[in-house]
Protein backbone atom coordinates (compact mmCIF):
# COMPACT_ATOMS: atom_id res chain seq x y z
CA UNK A 1 0.00 0.00 0.00
CA UNK A 2 1.32 3.52 -1.29
CA UNK A 3 2.89 5.44 2.26
CA UNK A 4 0.63 8.53 0.55
CA UNK A 5 -2.92 6.44 1.43
CA UNK A 6 -1.45 5.83 4.88
CA UNK A 7 -0.41 9.75 5.46
CA UNK A 8 -3.97 10.84 3.86
CA UNK A 9 -6.04 8.36 6.24
CA UNK A 10 -4.35 8.98 9.64
CA UNK A 11 -4.06 13.49 9.08
CA UNK A 12 -7.79 12.46 7.64
CA UNK A 13 -8.20 11.01 11.24
CA UNK A 14 -5.85 13.43 12.91
CA UNK A 15 -8.46 16.31 12.05
CA UNK A 16 -10.88 14.56 13.49
CA UNK A 17 -8.53 13.95 16.77
CA UNK A 18 -7.61 17.66 16.61
CA UNK A 19 -11.44 18.69 16.38
CA UNK A 20 -12.79 16.96 19.13
CA UNK A 21 -9.76 18.17 21.38
CA UNK A 22 -9.89 21.36 20.46
CA UNK A 23 -14.17 21.83 20.75
CA UNK A 24 -13.87 19.92 23.98
CA UNK A 25 -11.42 22.70 25.54
CA UNK A 26 -13.10 25.46 24.03
CA UNK A 27 -16.53 24.12 26.07
CA UNK A 28 -15.13 22.17 29.03
CA UNK A 29 -13.04 25.37 30.03
CA UNK A 30 -15.85 27.87 30.76
CA UNK A 31 -18.84 25.00 31.70
CA UNK A 32 -15.51 24.04 34.28
CA UNK A 33 -15.99 27.38 35.91
CA UNK A 34 -19.77 27.55 36.13
CA UNK A 35 -19.56 23.91 38.16
CA UNK A 36 -16.48 25.21 40.53
CA UNK A 37 -18.64 28.46 41.28
CA UNK A 38 -21.48 25.65 41.68
CA UNK A 39 -19.23 23.15 44.36
CA UNK A 40 -18.53 26.39 46.22
CA UNK A 41 -21.23 27.80 46.70
CA UNK A 42 -22.56 28.73 49.72
CA UNK A 43 -26.19 27.61 49.24
CA UNK A 44 -26.03 23.93 50.28
CA UNK A 45 -28.04 22.28 47.79
CA UNK A 46 -26.70 23.48 45.01
CA UNK A 47 -23.09 22.91 46.71
CA UNK A 48 -24.16 18.99 47.58
CA UNK A 49 -25.70 18.42 43.99
CA UNK A 50 -22.90 19.72 42.18
CA UNK A 51 -20.12 17.49 44.36
CA UNK A 52 -22.27 14.48 43.58
CA UNK A 53 -22.52 15.48 39.88
CA UNK A 54 -18.56 15.68 39.68
CA UNK A 55 -18.52 12.85 41.89
CA UNK A 56 -20.77 11.07 39.61
CA UNK A 57 -18.37 12.38 36.51
CA UNK A 58 -15.16 11.40 37.93
CA UNK A 59 -15.87 8.69 39.29
CA UNK A 60 -17.43 6.58 36.29
CA UNK A 61 -15.04 5.67 33.03
CA UNK A 62 -15.65 8.41 30.25
CA UNK A 63 -16.13 5.22 27.92
CA UNK A 64 -19.22 4.53 29.96
CA UNK A 65 -20.05 7.78 29.62
CA UNK A 66 -19.95 8.15 25.86
CA UNK A 67 -21.92 4.79 25.60
CA UNK A 68 -24.93 5.99 27.61
CA UNK A 69 -25.08 9.43 25.98
CA UNK A 70 -25.24 7.73 22.31
CA UNK A 71 -27.34 5.09 23.14
CA UNK A 72 -28.81 6.09 26.33
CA UNK A 73 -31.52 7.79 24.11
CA UNK A 74 -32.07 5.30 21.91
CA UNK A 75 -32.56 2.43 24.37
CA UNK A 76 -34.17 4.35 27.77
CA UNK A 77 -37.06 6.55 26.37
CA UNK A 78 -36.72 5.72 22.27
CA UNK A 79 -35.50 9.05 21.31
CA UNK A 80 -33.47 9.71 18.60
CA UNK A 81 -29.67 9.79 19.08
CA UNK A 82 -28.16 12.23 18.74
CA UNK A 83 -25.40 12.00 15.99
CA UNK A 84 -21.87 10.27 16.90
CA UNK A 85 -19.58 13.64 16.60
CA UNK A 86 -22.19 15.48 19.05
CA UNK A 87 -22.22 12.77 21.33
CA UNK A 88 -18.71 12.73 21.61
CA UNK A 89 -18.29 16.07 22.02
CA UNK A 90 -20.65 16.17 24.83
CA UNK A 91 -19.50 13.25 26.25
CA UNK A 92 -16.32 14.84 26.68
CA UNK A 93 -17.25 18.33 27.56
CA UNK A 94 -19.00 17.10 30.65
CA UNK A 95 -16.20 14.92 31.94
CA UNK A 96 -13.46 17.47 31.39
CA UNK A 97 -16.07 20.08 32.91
CA UNK A 98 -15.84 17.99 35.92
CA UNK A 99 -12.38 17.58 36.39
CA UNK A 100 -11.44 21.09 35.55
CA UNK A 101 -14.26 22.56 37.84
CA UNK A 102 -12.24 20.62 40.41
CA UNK A 103 -8.90 22.43 39.43
CA UNK A 104 -9.98 25.73 39.73
CA UNK A 105 -11.68 24.88 42.94
CA UNK A 106 -8.46 24.33 44.78
CA UNK A 107 -6.96 27.56 42.56
CA UNK A 108 -9.26 29.92 43.78
CA UNK A 109 -9.66 28.28 47.22
CA UNK A 110 -5.79 28.70 47.31
CA UNK A 111 -5.45 32.10 47.15
CA UNK A 112 -5.22 33.40 50.40
CA UNK A 113 -8.60 34.71 52.16
CA UNK A 114 -5.99 38.33 53.38
CA UNK A 115 -5.77 38.77 49.37
CA UNK A 116 -9.29 39.46 49.19
CA UNK A 117 -9.34 41.15 52.12
CA UNK A 118 -6.55 43.47 51.33
CA UNK A 119 -8.36 44.59 48.66
CA UNK A 120 -11.45 45.44 51.07
CA UNK A 121 -9.58 47.76 52.76
CA UNK A 122 -8.73 48.92 50.33
CA UNK A 123 -12.04 50.01 49.16
CA UNK A 124 -11.77 48.04 45.55
CA UNK A 125 -15.11 46.40 44.71
CA UNK A 126 -15.31 42.66 44.67
CA UNK A 127 -15.37 42.57 40.63
CA UNK A 128 -11.84 44.60 40.93
CA UNK A 129 -10.75 42.25 43.22
CA UNK A 130 -11.47 39.33 41.20
CA UNK A 131 -9.58 40.37 38.13
CA UNK A 132 -6.81 42.72 39.35
CA UNK A 133 -5.88 40.24 42.35
CA UNK A 134 -7.03 36.48 42.49
CA UNK A 135 -7.32 35.55 38.83
CA UNK A 136 -3.61 35.97 37.97
CA UNK A 137 -2.52 33.74 41.38
CA UNK A 138 -5.19 31.32 40.18
CA UNK A 139 -4.19 30.97 37.05
CA UNK A 140 -0.45 30.74 38.45
CA UNK A 141 -1.45 27.68 40.46
CA UNK A 142 -3.77 25.63 38.11
CA UNK A 143 -1.04 25.94 34.89
CA UNK A 144 0.40 22.63 36.23
CA UNK A 145 -2.77 20.75 37.13
CA UNK A 146 -4.20 22.03 33.67
CA UNK A 147 -1.63 21.28 31.31
CA UNK A 148 -1.67 17.70 33.22
CA UNK A 149 -5.22 17.33 31.91
CA UNK A 150 -5.21 18.71 28.75
CA UNK A 151 -2.62 16.42 27.94
CA UNK A 152 -4.79 13.62 28.79
CA UNK A 153 -7.63 15.02 26.95
CA UNK A 154 -5.30 14.74 23.84
CA UNK A 155 -5.19 10.74 24.61
CA UNK A 156 -8.41 10.19 25.90
CA UNK A 157 -9.74 11.48 22.26
CA UNK A 158 -9.22 8.18 21.26
CA UNK A 159 -12.31 6.56 22.86
CA UNK A 160 -14.52 8.06 20.39
CA UNK A 161 -13.83 5.08 18.51
CA UNK A 162 -15.97 3.47 20.67
CA UNK A 163 -19.16 5.05 18.45
CA UNK A 164 -17.23 4.92 15.63
CA UNK A 165 -16.00 8.33 15.28
CA UNK A 166 -13.18 7.92 12.39
CA UNK A 167 -10.42 9.57 14.54
CA UNK A 168 -6.58 8.93 14.45
CA UNK A 169 -6.60 5.42 16.53
CA UNK A 170 -9.48 3.97 14.39
CA UNK A 171 -8.24 5.04 11.06
CA UNK A 172 -4.75 3.48 12.05
CA UNK A 173 -6.78 0.34 13.29
CA UNK A 174 -8.22 -0.24 9.88
CA UNK A 175 -5.10 -0.88 8.35
CA UNK A 176 -4.50 -3.92 10.90
CA UNK A 177 -6.90 -5.74 8.66
CA UNK A 178 -4.44 -5.67 5.96
CA UNK A 179 -2.17 -6.59 8.32
CA UNK A 180 -0.61 -3.71 8.59
CA UNK A 181 0.64 -2.26 12.08
CA UNK A 182 2.90 0.46 11.03
CA UNK A 183 0.09 2.91 11.09
CA UNK A 184 -0.37 2.86 14.72
CA UNK A 185 2.80 3.80 15.43
CA UNK A 186 2.44 6.79 13.27
CA UNK A 187 -0.64 7.42 15.08
CA UNK A 188 1.43 7.47 18.10
CA UNK A 189 3.87 9.62 16.54
CA UNK A 190 1.16 12.28 15.96
CA UNK A 191 0.15 11.80 19.77
CA UNK A 192 3.98 12.65 20.42
CA UNK A 193 3.74 15.94 18.16
CA UNK A 194 1.02 17.04 18.84
CA UNK A 195 2.09 16.86 23.19
CA UNK A 196 5.08 17.82 22.55
CA UNK A 197 3.72 20.78 21.37
CA UNK A 198 1.42 21.74 24.10
CA UNK A 199 4.28 20.80 26.85
CA UNK A 200 6.17 24.06 25.23
CA UNK A 201 3.03 25.90 25.39
CA UNK A 202 2.78 25.53 29.17
CA UNK A 203 6.10 25.71 30.38
CA UNK A 204 6.58 29.45 28.38
CA UNK A 205 3.61 30.10 29.48
CA UNK A 206 5.24 28.94 33.27
CA UNK A 207 7.88 30.44 33.07
CA UNK A 208 6.75 34.02 32.23
CA UNK A 209 4.15 33.98 35.63
CA UNK A 210 7.46 32.52 37.69
CA UNK A 211 7.90 36.62 38.04
CA UNK A 212 6.44 36.32 41.07
CA UNK A 213 5.39 34.08 43.72
CA UNK B 1 -14.47 65.97 68.56
CA UNK B 2 -13.45 63.05 68.51
CA UNK B 3 -11.88 61.38 65.12
CA UNK B 4 -13.27 58.16 66.36
CA UNK B 5 -16.04 57.18 68.75
CA UNK B 6 -17.16 53.40 69.50
CA UNK B 7 -20.19 52.26 71.67
CA UNK B 8 -21.24 49.38 72.61
CA UNK B 9 -19.89 47.07 70.33
CA UNK B 10 -20.88 43.23 70.60
CA UNK B 11 -19.43 40.62 68.66
CA UNK B 12 -19.76 36.70 68.95
CA UNK B 13 -18.79 33.99 66.78
CA UNK B 14 -21.46 30.67 67.29
CA UNK B 15 -22.56 31.44 70.41
CA UNK B 16 -18.94 32.71 72.04
CA UNK B 17 -19.14 36.62 72.94
CA UNK B 18 -15.53 38.03 71.55
CA UNK B 19 -16.01 41.56 72.03
CA UNK B 20 -18.34 42.13 75.09
CA UNK B 21 -19.71 46.52 75.71
CA UNK B 22 -16.55 47.58 73.78
CA UNK B 23 -16.60 51.53 73.69
CA UNK B 24 -13.55 54.00 73.32
CA UNK B 25 -13.05 57.74 71.68
CA UNK B 26 -9.78 58.56 70.04
CA UNK B 27 -9.00 62.57 68.84
CA UNK B 28 -7.67 63.18 66.14
CA UNK B 29 -3.30 62.68 66.06
CA UNK B 30 -3.43 60.21 68.79
CA UNK B 31 -2.28 57.05 68.57
CA UNK B 32 -4.34 54.06 70.95
CA UNK B 33 -2.63 50.90 71.70
CA UNK B 34 -4.78 47.58 72.09
CA UNK B 35 -2.66 45.16 74.34
CA UNK B 36 -4.03 42.00 75.43
CA UNK B 37 -3.48 38.15 75.17
CA UNK B 38 -4.36 35.95 72.54
CA UNK B 39 -7.62 35.10 71.59
CA UNK B 40 -8.81 38.36 73.34
CA UNK B 41 -10.25 39.89 70.58
CA UNK B 42 -8.02 42.80 69.58
CA UNK B 43 -8.04 41.50 66.48
CA UNK B 44 -12.02 41.09 66.28
CA UNK B 45 -12.50 44.61 67.21
CA UNK B 46 -9.75 45.61 64.17
CA UNK B 47 -11.92 43.88 61.87
CA UNK B 48 -15.10 45.52 62.99
CA UNK B 49 -13.81 48.69 62.43
CA UNK B 50 -12.84 47.68 59.05
CA UNK B 51 -15.89 46.11 57.95
CA UNK B 52 -14.35 43.02 57.64
CA UNK B 53 -16.54 41.68 60.01
CA UNK B 54 -20.15 42.79 61.38
CA UNK B 55 -20.64 43.56 64.45
CA UNK B 56 -23.60 42.32 66.49
CA UNK B 57 -24.74 45.59 67.98
CA UNK B 58 -23.01 48.85 68.57
CA UNK B 59 -22.40 52.03 66.80
CA UNK B 60 -18.95 53.28 65.17
CA UNK B 61 -18.74 56.70 64.28
CA UNK B 62 -15.49 58.87 62.26
CA UNK B 63 -15.81 62.74 62.77
CA UNK B 64 -19.59 62.78 63.86
CA UNK B 65 -20.63 60.64 60.72
CA UNK B 66 -22.21 57.10 61.93
CA UNK B 67 -20.30 54.79 59.55
CA UNK B 68 -22.03 51.84 61.71
CA UNK B 69 -25.12 51.97 63.77
CA UNK B 70 -26.51 48.41 64.52
CA UNK B 71 -30.04 50.20 65.69
CA UNK B 72 -30.16 51.07 61.89
CA UNK B 73 -31.40 47.91 59.80
CA UNK B 74 -30.87 49.67 56.28
CA UNK B 75 -29.37 47.94 53.44
CA UNK B 76 -26.19 50.16 53.38
CA UNK B 77 -25.27 50.06 49.07
CA UNK B 78 -22.03 48.57 48.76
CA UNK B 79 -20.46 52.05 46.85
CA UNK B 80 -21.20 53.78 50.30
CA UNK B 81 -19.91 50.86 52.54
CA UNK B 82 -16.25 50.84 50.31
CA UNK B 83 -16.33 54.75 50.80
CA UNK B 84 -17.07 54.50 54.67
CA UNK B 85 -14.43 51.72 54.96
CA UNK B 86 -11.84 54.46 53.65
CA UNK B 87 -11.88 55.90 56.76
CA UNK B 88 -9.96 53.43 58.21
CA UNK B 89 -6.42 51.69 56.61
CA UNK B 90 -5.41 48.40 57.95
CA UNK B 91 -2.12 47.08 58.30
CA UNK B 92 -2.50 42.96 58.37
CA UNK B 93 -0.03 41.13 60.81
CA UNK B 94 0.85 39.09 57.45
CA UNK B 95 1.52 41.90 55.33
CA UNK B 96 -0.90 40.71 52.76
CA UNK B 97 0.82 41.91 49.64
CA UNK B 98 -0.16 41.42 45.90
CA UNK B 99 2.44 38.99 45.22
CA UNK B 100 1.83 40.00 41.11
CA UNK B 101 2.71 43.59 41.79
CA UNK B 102 6.11 45.69 42.51
CA UNK B 103 6.04 47.41 45.85
CA UNK B 104 5.54 50.96 43.55
CA UNK B 105 1.83 48.75 41.81
CA UNK B 106 1.15 47.69 45.49
CA UNK B 107 1.29 51.43 46.39
CA UNK B 108 -1.04 52.56 43.72
CA UNK B 109 -3.11 50.01 42.75
CA UNK B 110 -6.17 50.76 44.72
CA UNK B 111 -5.59 54.56 44.20
CA UNK B 112 -5.76 54.35 40.38
CA UNK B 113 -8.83 52.22 40.58
CA UNK B 114 -10.13 54.47 42.55
CA UNK B 115 -9.05 57.24 40.20
CA UNK B 116 -12.01 55.55 37.82
CA UNK B 117 -14.64 57.03 39.70
CA UNK B 118 -13.52 60.60 39.94
CA UNK B 119 -15.93 62.50 36.99
CA UNK B 120 -12.89 63.75 35.21
CA UNK B 121 -11.46 60.36 34.78
CA UNK B 122 -11.10 59.78 31.58
CA UNK B 123 -9.84 62.73 30.51
CA UNK B 124 -7.64 63.92 33.26
CA UNK B 125 -6.34 59.97 33.52
CA UNK B 126 -2.57 60.89 33.02
CA UNK B 127 -2.44 63.96 35.53
CA UNK B 128 -4.26 61.87 38.12
CA UNK B 129 -1.64 58.70 37.60
CA UNK B 130 0.65 61.19 37.93
CA UNK B 131 -0.83 62.07 40.86
CA UNK B 132 -1.18 58.61 42.65
CA UNK B 133 2.34 57.40 41.52
CA UNK B 134 4.04 60.96 42.62
CA UNK B 135 2.81 60.64 45.93
CA UNK B 136 3.25 56.78 46.12
CA UNK B 137 6.75 57.54 45.58
CA UNK B 138 7.10 59.55 48.60
CA UNK B 139 5.86 57.39 50.53
CA UNK B 140 7.57 54.84 49.77
CA UNK B 141 10.74 57.11 50.58
CA UNK B 142 9.41 58.16 53.40
CA UNK B 143 9.39 54.10 54.69
CA UNK B 144 13.07 54.03 53.30
CA UNK B 145 12.43 52.06 50.48
CA UNK B 146 13.25 53.81 47.62
CA UNK B 147 15.42 51.96 45.85
CA UNK B 148 12.73 48.90 46.05
CA UNK B 149 10.08 50.22 44.04
CA UNK B 150 10.38 47.52 41.14
CA UNK B 151 11.17 44.25 43.39
CA UNK B 152 8.47 42.10 43.75
CA UNK B 153 7.25 41.43 47.52
CA UNK B 154 9.27 37.70 47.19
CA UNK B 155 12.09 39.65 46.99
CA UNK B 156 11.84 41.85 49.79
CA UNK B 157 12.62 40.82 53.32
CA UNK B 158 9.64 40.85 56.15
CA UNK B 159 9.93 43.94 57.31
CA UNK B 160 10.41 45.32 54.09
CA UNK B 161 7.27 43.76 52.82
CA UNK B 162 5.72 45.19 55.93
CA UNK B 163 7.20 48.85 55.03
CA UNK B 164 5.40 48.61 51.46
CA UNK B 165 1.73 47.94 53.14
CA UNK B 166 2.49 50.76 55.93
CA UNK B 167 2.93 52.73 52.47
CA UNK B 168 0.01 50.97 50.79
CA UNK B 169 -2.27 51.58 53.34
CA UNK B 170 -1.41 55.74 53.73
CA UNK B 171 -1.80 56.06 50.26
CA UNK B 172 -5.21 56.24 50.44
CA UNK B 173 -4.84 58.83 53.35
CA UNK B 174 -7.42 57.31 55.60
CA UNK B 175 -8.21 59.39 59.06
CA UNK B 176 -7.39 56.22 61.29
CA UNK B 177 -4.42 53.90 60.26
CA UNK B 178 -4.76 50.42 62.14
CA UNK B 179 -2.34 48.07 62.95
CA UNK B 180 -3.09 44.36 63.83
CA UNK B 181 0.42 42.67 65.37
CA UNK B 182 2.35 44.53 62.77
CA UNK B 183 5.21 42.50 63.92
CA UNK B 184 4.48 39.81 65.00
CA UNK B 185 5.26 37.70 61.83
CA UNK B 186 8.97 39.11 61.68
CA UNK B 187 12.09 37.24 62.79
CA UNK B 188 13.30 39.65 66.09
CA UNK B 189 15.99 41.71 64.17
CA UNK B 190 13.41 42.96 61.52
CA UNK B 191 10.95 44.05 64.24
CA UNK B 192 13.30 47.73 64.66
CA UNK B 193 12.19 48.80 61.02
CA UNK B 194 8.94 48.67 61.00
CA UNK B 195 8.56 50.00 64.66
CA UNK B 196 10.36 52.96 63.87
CA UNK B 197 8.05 53.95 61.09
CA UNK B 198 5.41 53.33 62.97
CA UNK B 199 6.59 55.70 65.53
CA UNK B 200 7.30 58.53 62.96
CA UNK B 201 3.88 57.99 61.91
CA UNK B 202 3.05 58.54 65.86
CA UNK B 203 5.51 61.81 66.04
CA UNK B 204 3.57 63.47 62.90
CA UNK B 205 0.38 62.87 64.34
CA UNK B 206 -1.23 60.33 62.49
CA UNK B 207 -4.41 58.78 63.76
CA UNK B 208 -3.49 55.36 64.71
CA UNK B 209 -5.11 52.25 66.37
CA UNK B 210 -2.36 49.84 67.25
CA UNK B 211 -3.07 46.43 68.14
CA UNK B 212 0.60 45.04 69.69
CA UNK B 213 2.33 43.05 71.86
CA UNK B 214 5.50 44.98 71.84
CA UNK B 215 4.93 46.74 75.33
CA UNK B 216 7.57 48.64 75.72
CA UNK B 217 6.94 50.19 71.73
CA UNK B 218 3.49 50.57 72.67
CA UNK B 219 4.20 52.23 76.43
CA UNK B 220 6.68 54.52 74.57
CA UNK B 221 4.58 55.18 71.02
CA UNK B 222 0.83 55.88 72.14
CA UNK B 223 -1.48 58.37 73.66
CA UNK B 224 -3.97 55.59 75.10
CA UNK B 225 -3.92 52.44 76.31
CA UNK B 226 -6.41 49.84 76.46
CA UNK B 227 -6.25 46.40 77.89
CA UNK B 228 -8.66 44.01 76.47
CA UNK B 229 -9.37 40.82 78.29
CA UNK B 230 -11.91 37.66 77.51
CA UNK B 231 -13.69 40.52 74.81
CA UNK B 232 -14.47 43.14 77.46
CA UNK B 233 -12.14 46.29 77.84
CA UNK B 234 -10.52 45.91 81.92
CA UNK B 235 -8.32 48.54 82.03
CA UNK B 236 -7.37 52.10 80.06
CA UNK B 237 -5.28 55.03 80.17
CA UNK B 238 -2.50 56.85 80.03
CA UNK B 239 0.61 54.70 78.79
CA UNK B 240 2.21 55.71 82.10
CA UNK B 241 -0.54 54.73 84.42
CA UNK B 242 -1.62 51.51 82.84
CA UNK B 243 1.50 50.27 82.25
CA UNK B 244 3.29 51.97 85.22
CA UNK B 245 0.62 51.60 88.00
CA UNK B 246 -2.39 49.08 86.50
CA UNK B 247 -5.41 49.01 88.82
CA UNK B 248 -6.47 45.84 87.79
CA UNK B 249 -5.36 42.21 89.04
CA UNK B 250 -5.64 41.04 85.28
CA UNK B 251 -3.70 43.59 83.89
CA UNK B 252 -0.82 43.32 86.20
CA UNK B 253 -1.09 39.73 85.98
CA UNK B 254 -0.61 40.22 82.40
CA UNK B 255 1.91 42.67 82.22
CA UNK B 256 4.51 40.40 84.64
CA UNK B 257 4.15 38.15 82.18
CA UNK B 258 5.13 40.06 79.02
CA UNK B 259 7.74 41.80 81.23
CA UNK B 260 9.57 38.38 82.47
Amino acid sequence: MPLSTIAATLLRGFGTTCLIFIITLALAAPLGLVVSFGSMSRFAPLRILTRAFVWIIRGSPLMLQMIIIYYGPGLLWSGTALPRFSATITAFTINYAAYFSEIYRGGIEGVPRGQYEAGLVLGMTKTQIFFKITLLQVVKRILPPMSNEIITLVKDTSLARIIAVREIIMEAYSFMAKGLISPLFYAGVFYLIFNGVLQVIFGKAEKKLAYFR
Amino acid sequence: MAILEVTGLNKSFSGTAVLSDVGFSLEKGESLAIIGSSGSGKTTLLRCLNFLELPDSGKISVAGETVFDSSDRSAVPERELRRRRLHFGLVFQSFNLFPQYTALENVTLAGRLLARENPGYPRRRAELFAEIDENARALLDSVGLISKLGAYPHELSGGQQQRVAIARALALSPDILCFDEPTSALDPELTGEVLRVIRSLASSHTTMVIVTHEMQFAREVSDKVIFIDGGAIVERGAPEDVFGNPRHERTKRFLERYSG
